[in-house]
């Protein structure tokens, strides 16, 4: 028994300790600058959304692996680069939206090195938990934003459709539930109750989707996201808290995302 | 309010009056997943009252209706979320009271108190809901739930702080792992630490109520030792009264065979008296023959003296006093040769040897008990070894005393009897039949040399026989 038979030494550090600083200085400069570039019509704004998306999200990503492994683990900077190139191969290349699955292909061969990261197996049960999760908020999503506010809902292409997958598998999704429920989520549960530290990380996740220049900043859709956000986020933190590991609450947040991509308010 | 929504409203509202009574009839743990059930009338209440409200407001703004529905909404979302809070909180304290009737039906059953504390480990689990449970008992001396205490744990810093500690996640494992060690308390003291794990949550209440737990543990336990000590202090109690009883059932066997010894021990010396003298009032006998009588009508005095002697000694002793002496600073040496000296002329069927090593200190002694000592050892050493075996006495100074030794080569005193000759009317059954004697000898040569601050041991002697060693303080 631990309390017993173990010697007890306090963790060190804080609940932020560990962030790669200068690196997440870097990616900062690299997406505020791509958004002044925009603003400024200096480069194309497909170029900028990219650079910006792409610092952003590998922020995130970066800030996971380096508080998922403190020594021994991959690099920060590789994780970032890694979710960069995906972001600027879907915006240059015609297929370039596969360089997205770079990530997570990377990130699963990885994580061994990374075993604070919730790269776990899951039980099938809360993998599909997870599906039904995402299934059933974005069916909510469609039927809720089809019937209150008018939106259309259209079954895409293809190949209109896969590169947004991949970019929710690879960039959106991954990075958000590997640094919200699989580092951040992960570190503030072992000093805090369930409830507090899944507020503290949806609270987190809100405002990492409610800034996403990607998404629509309308006051209804910016409801809408709240209300589907907040019970994606407490829902993904039960199944990360049940089973450590971020698998399912990414097979819940694709099919939810899945689904919003099916709106007509999609840009 | 329309029928129908009310009728809704009275299903929500009996719902939750169905789950509690439901939840409260039945046997379960405060964790159950059945608490959930309260959700049903809140999302019933929800479903029934949340798009009528929506669409009231939309359609037709804050009217009373809508403000009806948003009231019924929250009156039943409050009434199930408050209702099934103080129901878990009353299932958490019928919950904890349970827990301490099993703690106390594991601590009335009588078993070491490892067993215990084990089983005691085992309920706590079971009933607490938590993954593991450990006991830390008797200062660390006994751990219940892992085999050794660190001295650096968790549990080992609340024996030593005395308050409860809860950790938010200990160990690596992919939940964290909740902690929380309590000490265990009676009568303001520190007794133990109960520690549990779970992997999972440990609200504050029940950080809390471990806290109330460990304090009852800790006075139950407290209240098992003092059971255990009273019922241990009981039967060392009943032990030492039937030792006692045997005891003296064996000194009044041995008092009722010294009564019939001591008879025959006075009667033989005065049947010799009786004998000589009357021959010597009855019949005329040379001068030497005469002589002769005398000798031995002596010898029958004295001995009869001795028993005597030995009598009153015996019954100070059992009066609990010291025999009584007179003391006066004199030299050892002589007495102790005149000992050998006497028993050389009488007794001719042994050899008789004497070794005095160097000069011997004064001691500060009663000169008639010291020889009574000598005589009663060199005689029994006579009396109990075989005829032609040698006796010899030694005398030395050893480290400010003095150590007179009397080794004789009869058969010997066996191991465990030899602590026993020293005691009153204890004799030596194999060699009993080999002499006369009252049992009464050795007693009162231990209390004679332990009134001089002496001691007397029996030890076998080197080769065959016994060896009495007689200790004395010597003068500076």
């Amino acid at each position: 028994m631990y309390a017993i038979a173990r010697p007890w030494e306090p963790r060190p550090g804080g609940l932020l300790s560990g962030a790669p600083l200068p690196l997440l200085v870097a990616l900062g400069v690299l997406t505020a600058g791509a958004g002044v570039l925009a603003t400024a019509e200096a480069v194309p704004l497909t170029l900028a959304h990219a650079l910006g998306a792409g610092g952003a999200q590998g922020a995130l990503l970066a800030t996971a692996v380096a508080w998922a492994a403190p020594r021994g683990g991959p690099a920060p900077a590789l994780a970032a680069a890694i979710v960069l190139v995906g972001a600027l191969g879907a915006t240059l290349a015609p297929f370039g939206a596969a360089a997205y699955l770079v990530a997570p292909v990377w990130l699963w061969r990885q994580r061994a090195r990374l075993p604070g990261l919730g790269l776990a197996r899951a039980s099938a049960g809360l993998v599909a938990a997870g599906a039904v999760l995402g299934a059933l908020l974005g069916a909510h999503l469609l039927v809720t934003a089809s019937l209150t506010l008018g939106y259309g809902v259209r079954a895409p292409a293809p190949d209109v459709l896969a590169p947004w997958l991949a970019y929710d598998l690879g960039g959106n999704v991954l990075t958000t539930e590997a640094f919200v429920r699989g580092a951040l989520f992960d570190r503030v549960q072992r000093r805090w109750p369930f409830g507090g530290a899944a507020a503290l990380v949806t609270a987190v996740c809100l405002a990492r989707y409610l800034v996403d220049p990607l998404l629509p900043h309308s006051l209804e859709v910016a409801a809408g996201a709240v209300f589907y956000l907040t019970l994606l986020s407490l829902g993904n933190c039960w199944l990360y808290w049940r089973s450590g590991s971020i698998v399912p609450g990414v097979v819940a947040a694709v099919a939810f995302f899945a689904a919003y991509r099916l709106l007509h308010v999609v840009p | 309010m329309t029928a129908s929504r009310r009728q809704a409203a009275l299903l929500a509202g009996g719902l939750v009056v169905v789950i509690t009574a439901g939840l409260a009839a039945a046997d379960i743990s405060p964790s159950t997943p059945w608490r959930h059930l309260y959700l049903l009338p809140v999302v019933l209440a929800g479903l029934r009252f949340g798009p009528f409200v929506l669409r009231e407001i939309e359609g037709h703004g804050p009217t009373r209706a809508a403000a009806e529905g948003i009231v019924t909404l929250a009156v039943l979302a409050l009434s199930g979320a408050l209702v099934g809070s103080l129901a878990a909180r009353a299932r958490r304290q019928r919950e904890r009271y349970e827990t301490l009737r099993a703690v106390q039906r594991v601590l009335a059953a009588p078993a070491p108190l490892g067993r215990v504390a084990a089983r005691l480990a085992a309920v706590l689990s079971r009933r607490l809901g938590v993954d593991t449970a450990g006991l830390v008992l008797d200062e660390g001396r006994m751990v219940a739930g892992a085999d050794v205490l660190d001295p650096r744990s968790l549990a080992a810093r609340v024996l030593v702080r005395r308050e409860p500690v809860f950790v938010a996640d200990a160990g690596t494992d992919v939940r964290p792992r909740r902690v929380v060690v309590v000490p265990l308390t009676s009568a303001g003291q520190t007794v133990g630490a109960l520690a549990v794990e779970r992997l999972g949550d440990v609200s504050r209440e029940e950080r809390d109520a471990l806290v109330g737990v460990g304090a009852a543990v800790g006075l139950a336990l407290d209240n098992a030792r003092l059971v255990a000590r009273q019922r241990r202090f009981a039967e060392e109690l009943e032990h030492k009264v039937g030792a006692a009883t045997a005891r003296l059932a064996e000194m009044d066997r041995l008092k009722s065979g010294f009564v019939a010894l001591a008879s025959h021990e006075l009667r033989t010396p005065l049947t010799a008296l009786q004998g000589f003298s009357e021959l010597l009032a009855t019949r005329p006998f040379a001068p030497s023959e005469v002589r002769r009588f005398a000798e031995i009508m002596r010898g029958e005095i004295e001995r009869l003296g001795r028993i005597v002697s030995d009598f009153l000694d015996l019954a100070r002793l059992e009066r609990g006093l010291a025999p009584a002496i007179r003391r006066a600073i004199l030299d050892p040496a002589p007495l102790i040769t005149g000992a050998v000296e006497l028993f050389r002329r009488t007794r001719t069927t042994h050899r008789l040897e004497l070794h005095v090593e160097g000069a011997l200190p004064h001691v500060d002694a009663d000169a008639d008990a010291l020889d009574r000592v000598l005589k009663n050892l060199i005689g029994n050493a006579l009396k109990y070894s075989p005829p032609g075996s040698c006796v010899r006495v030694r005398a030395r100074a050893v480290d400010g005393v003095i150590a007179v030794d009397v080794d004789d080569e009869g058969p010997g005193i066996p191991a465990e009897e030899r602590a026993r000759v020293f005691e009153p009317y204890y004799r030596v059954r194999e060699t009993a039949a080999l002499g006369p004697g009252t049992g009464l000898g050795l007693s009162v040569v231990r209390s004679l040399v332990e009134a001089h601050g002496g001691t007397v041991r029996a030890d076998a002697a080197p080769g065959v026989g016994t060896r009495m060693t007689v200790i004395l303080p010597a003068l500076p």
